[in-house]
């Protein structure tokens, strides 16, 4: 041993030094939202209404890839879990890779599992129905946001702002899965702003709220 | 010549389950390197100095967010630079609150002969001494660094309220000295 520890370091350690256990690798961490996301993707159409076409595009359309798309949205989390830890920071070409997925995600399965397409709100009412899903949405996702940060404050995100960003990308593909049961509109305005618009809001809040608590310790 | 990984890894384990020399270990095996990768970020000795401590402080902190056979050195490295970067923002922070300080002082009474001292920074430094110790911390935490109420009065142990008092108390009688210290 060539550098001794200073002795008031030592003590400062040896005060609070216990057993310590590490926590459970990203992945496993993220698995815990596993109920939450269950209970968002049943309680959106559950607590409203389902799809009227839901036996036109069936059940593993319907319900498969709407567990499959939260079940993405969990992945993302514990993406977001791994940007938390020091050391296992995602490389630039990760980060754009997994947000562009997360983004695409959506619009693809509508893409699929669509009975028709340019289905719409009735004239007059597209702004309403809007604001309606990107409410419904973001509601949807605070529970999975809470429970994400809080998962992600246990560790020590040195970048904040994208570990935020992540877990609210996250979760608000965890939201809109339920979102998916309960609308039917295929029309690019109503997807992009009462869908894309809830996702992407949803990674600013993070974003903005991993910024604000997370350089704290 | 550095330690191979498999070495640090259960000098880590070690540490996990609580044995001190373990971390005297790693101190051993990082301290030289450390220091050196931050006074290759600060420029400043005695500063790098500081932040290998808050290093090693975070490093026990956070110890619990080392995923046990996982490289040591990366997860290392990843806190020094983040234990940097906090400095270098709450550094930028403060500097940024005594000029503004300053440039207050400097509105109120532009005429005065003082403002030497006022560019200088001692005013405001001589200022914030006159204040309460308590009140002082306060406005320091909320001004300075950024906290919120609610975390300073987790921080102090007390009510919000009182947080917010003791802060907007210190401003008050910060600025009063300042502008007593020109008139």
């Amino acid at each position: 041993m060539t550098t001794p520890t200073p002795p008031k370091l030592r003590d400062a350690i040896r005060r609070d030094l216990r057993p310590t256990r590490p926590l459970r690798p990203p992945f496993v961490r993220a698995l815990v939202l596993i109920p939450i996301a269950v209970a968002i993707v049943l309680s959106v159409p559950g607590l409203r209404f389902f799809r009227s076409d839901m036996a036109v595009i069936g059940f593993v359309k319907a319900w498969g890839f709407s567990f499959g798309q939260a079940l993405a949205g969990l992945v993302i989390v514990g993406v977001a879990l791994r940007e938390s830890i020091p050391g296992r920071a995602l490389s630039r070409g990760a980060v754009v890779a997994t947000v562009a997925a997360g983004l695409a995600i959506p619009f693809v399965l509508l893409a699929v599992t669509a009975s028709a397409f340019n289905v719409g709100p009735e004239q007059g009412r597209a702004w309403e129905e809007g604001v309606g899903c990107f409410r419904v949405s973001a509601v949807s996702a605070i529970p999975a946001l809470i429970a994400a940060a809080f998962l992600a404050a246990r560790a020590l995100p040195t970048r904040p702002a994208l570990a935020g960003a992540l877990y609210g990308l996250g979760c608000g593909l965890v939201a809109d899965a339920g979102l998916r049961l309960f609308c039917e509109y295929t029309v690019p305005s109503h997807v992009l702003f009462g869908h894309g618009g809830a996702i992407v809001g949803a990674m600013v809040f993070g974003a903005v709220a991993a910024k604000i608590v997370g350089p704290r310790r | 010549m550095d330690p191979p990984e498999a070495e640090l890894c259960a000098h880590m384990q070690a540490y996990l389950d609580g044995d001190i020399e373990a971390f005297d270990a790693l101190y051993a095996a990082f301290a030289g390197r450390l220091r050196g990768y931050l006074l290759s970020q600060c420029r400043d000795a005695t500063l790098a100095d500081d932040l290998l401590q808050e290093t090693f402080m975070q490093i026990h902190r956070s110890r619990r967010t080392y995923q046990p056979g996982r490289p040591v050195t990366p997860w290392i490295y990843a806190i020094a630079r983040h234990v940097h970067l906090m400095k270098r923002r709450s550094t930028g922070r403060r500097t940024r609150f005594e000029d503004g300080m300053a440039a207050d002082a400097r509105t109120a009474d532009a005429s005065h002969d003082s403002i030497g001292s006022i560019v200088d920074g001692d005013l405001v430094r001589r200022a914030l001494r006159e204040v309460p110790a308590d009140q002082r911390e306060a406005l320091l935490l909320h001004h300075v660094e950024g906290w919120s109420f609610v975390e300073i009065a987790a921080r102090l142990g007390i009510r919000v309220n009182a947080a917010k008092t003791r802060a907007f108390r210190g401003m008050r009688k910060m600025r009063d000295h300042l502008k007593g210290s020109q008139g």
